[in-house]
């Protein structure tokens, strides 16, 4: 059989897609990055690769996520693409018509607008992380919950509380004070979810024609407590789709799918990365006061690329 | 003769053409701080009162690497260059205002500044008749070199013939913005470098308006060089800057109500114009983070842009952007535009 190979590598989780011909997915993996993108990307290819037990030729690959284009070099990937256009395309593939993509990850969101399949508006969360996956992590922790249940708690509230959620800050330190005063923390984690919900729009959603169909995608769609703050707020149904963790990867690798039928090759270094050894060192260049830190990148001790300069001097890019 | 420092910020970006010749003309020496560079914007951080915005605190970094190598700081009192707005008292935005201020207190070693007033609704000491109370626009700034030109010990003729030739100066860097040069390349026209900076394009894809504040949009350190991402994507860039003044105040009919501050009224009146042309495929709106004016200025740009369908693209710069940020959201922008071209 043949595939296309979709790989999103965030700030908090790392996800890899395999897609077939129709782009239906075959098989897929959600793992959390934890601070060292390279071997998570190398050790869950050289597992997926063992999944498909050599019955899927891999005829192109994309990267997408804010570590594209380290992981592009990793895997050799032949189309790299910013994750709004990744999840327009892996949205509008699998819900034709859709209008309206909510997207809450690790440490971004954002909102992206369609129309007639076309991406006609989007906006991202700028420097706040309110409100987003990072977040409601640190909050479960913090209350001992696991994170998988932390949205079902919210299910079984009567009376959510009423939490600032302008700022990160400000909704842990209210919802402190809330404990205190002695409400349940059912209400607590309702009325968090509501606020979070508040927060996105104001922020993110701002000013937005908001219209169905409407899609929650993002690793946070898992929190059942927050698909029903958004249905709340809307007043009206979002739809959570069934692989809505791993939307990024599906729309790199069917962006994969595109440039092969241009192409007609691929750039892709198999599924045995793992016996590849990769090296990153950095260096603070001396050239001026800007002192960027650049990065290098060796592949099995040879140098493939350099990049983090501001003024273009190191930059080293080897297609 | 004395040895003259000019921030490479803030005003910079319009007025240093004619600075730079007066104070040549006057036969002294100017010293520009270099561009932005991580130094200077931490020294700057390090240094300003913690809520001011960050091209305030980018303009203190400037000051304080010039300290060293002049006599003078040239920090002109910017408050209005012309009555402009409902009742005329179109000013520049309040730290503009204050800045020697800010600049006098925060570096209390420094060499003395030059913190001549540029405001247009300043009465004349003598006015001849109850008409020429106020004055011309030319005049102010010709009474403001007569000004500067006396605290470095130049006679009133050496003042206003330096003024004469600045003025020229300046209007020939406005003849090359009115023929689409941005500001730091019609600056590299007048005063070539080694190596000037061009943003000439054989065959742009796209042609997008970028509007905001000079110092936000031709700041690459600031704005994680923005102007270069979109001419690498091979994509031309047009400013409120390179449109006349006239031009662009014919945008203020459009609005039931101007700005109260001159910057904002022409990234407002700029932007205004761009979204009525059809060769200009969106609007990209660079705006510092914790400004005043800009809460305002976005929102407004927000909405015509919606009414009038253009694609609007809002960038938010602080001392914390990272190139990824902008380049995700440029990246993407440009990708919407190339599907909505295809699609059509």
């Amino acid at each position: 059989m043949k595939g296309f190979l979709g790989v999103d590598v965030g700030s908090v989780s790392t996800n890899i897609v395999v897609v077939d011909a129709d782009g239906k997915l075959l098989v897929d993996r959600y793992l959390r990055t934890s601070g060292r993108p390279i071997e998570v990307v190398q050790q869950g290819i050289y597992d997926i690769g063992k999944e498909l037990a050599g019955d899927v030729e891999i005829l192109a690959a994309g990267t997408t996520g804010s570590a594209r284009f380290l992981t592009s070099m990793i895997v050799g990937a032949d189309v790299v693409k910013n994750e709004i256009t990744a999840h327009a395309v892996a949205a509008s593939n699998i819900v034709p018509g859709v209008r309206t993509i909510i997207e809450i990850g690790g440490q971004d969101s954002k909102i992206i607008i369609l129309r007639d399949g076309v991406v006609t508006d989007f906006a991202m969360n700028t420097v706040c992380a309110a409100g987003t996956g990072s977040f409601l992590d640190q909050q479960a922790s913090r209350l001992l919950i696991p994170i998988e249940e932390f949205g079902n708690y919210a299910l079984k509230a009567k009376n959510p509380v009423r939490i600032a959620g302008r700022c990160a800050v400000f909704a842990e330190s209210d919802m402190v004070h809330k404990q205190q005063l002695g409400y349940n923390t059912e209400d607590i984690i309702a009325g968090l979810c509501e606020a979070l919900v508040r927060n996105y729009m104001n922020n993110v959603g701002k000013g937005k024609e908001i219209l169905d169909p409407i899609i929650f995608q993002g690793g946070v769609a898992a929190n059942a407590g927050l698909v029903q703050a958004f249905n709340h707020y809307l007043n009206t149904e979002v739809t959570v789709p069934p692989y809505f963790g791993v939307m990024g990867a599906i729309g790199a690798a069917l962006l994969a799918k595109d440039i092969y039928a241009k192409k007609g090759s691929t750039n892709f270094k198999g599924f045995n990365l793992r016996d590849i050894k990769y090296v990153t060192t950095s260096f603070e260049c001396k050239g001026c006061s800007n002192a960027c830190e650049v990065v290098q990148f060796y592949q099995n001790g040879e140098l493939l690329a350099r990049w983090g300069d501001r003024c273009g001097k190191w930059e080293l890019q080897i297609d | 003769m004395a040895k003259v420092g000019i921030p490479h910020a803030l005003a910079y970006y319009l007025y240093y053409p004619f600075w730079k010749t007066f104070f040549e003309k006057l036969g002294h020496e100017v010293v520009v701080s270099t561009p932005t560079t991580r130094a200077i914007l931490d020294r700057g951080v390090e240094e300003t009162v913690n809520d001011a915005c960050i091209p305030i605190k980018i303009y203190h970094g400037h000051v304080a690497s010039l300290i060293d190598q002049v006599d003078y700081i040239f920090c002109p009192r910017l408050i209005s260059v012309r009555r402009h707005g409902d009742f005329g008292t179109e000013t520049f935005c309040p730290k503009f205002l204050g800045l020697p201020d800010l600049i006098r207190l925060t570096f209390t070693g420094a060499p003395p500044i030059i913190d001549t007033p540029i405001d247009i609704n300043q009465l004349e000491s003598k006015p001849k008749s109850k008409k020429d109370k106020k004055r011309k626009p030319a005049e102010i700034m010709e009474a403001a070199c007569v000004e500067t030109g006396d605290r470095l010990g130049n006679s009133i003729t050496q003042s206003r013939a330096a003024y004469q030739k600045a003025a020229q100066v300046h209007q020939r860097f406005l003849t090359l913005l009115e023929q689409g040069k941005l500001p730091p390349e019609a600056i590299d026209i007048l005063f070539p470098p080694e190596n000037p900076i061009s943003y000439e394009l054989e065959n742009p894809e796209f042609n997008l308006a970028v509007v905001g504040y000079p110092y936000a949009i031709y700041d690459h350190y600031i704005n994680v060089g923005l102007l270069n991402i979109l001419h690498k994507e091979n994509i031309k860039v047009y400013t409120q800057d390179t449109l006349s003044d006239k031009i662009l105040n014919q945008e203020a009919s459009e609005l039931p109500k101007s700005m109260f501050w001159y910057f904002s009224n022409r990234a407002v009146y700029g932007a205004l114009y761009y979204m009525k042309k059809g060769y200009i495929d969106g609007i990209v709106h660079i705006t510092a983070f914790a400004c005043g004016p800009d809460s305002m200025v976005d929102r407004l740009l927000e909405i015509e842009a919606r009414r009038r369908g253009k694609p609007y693209l809002p960038i938010s710069i602080d001392e914390h952007t990272g190139e990824s940020g902008v380049r995700t959201r440029v990246e993407a922008f440009v990708d919407m535009l190339r599907y909505r071209r295809d699609k059509k």
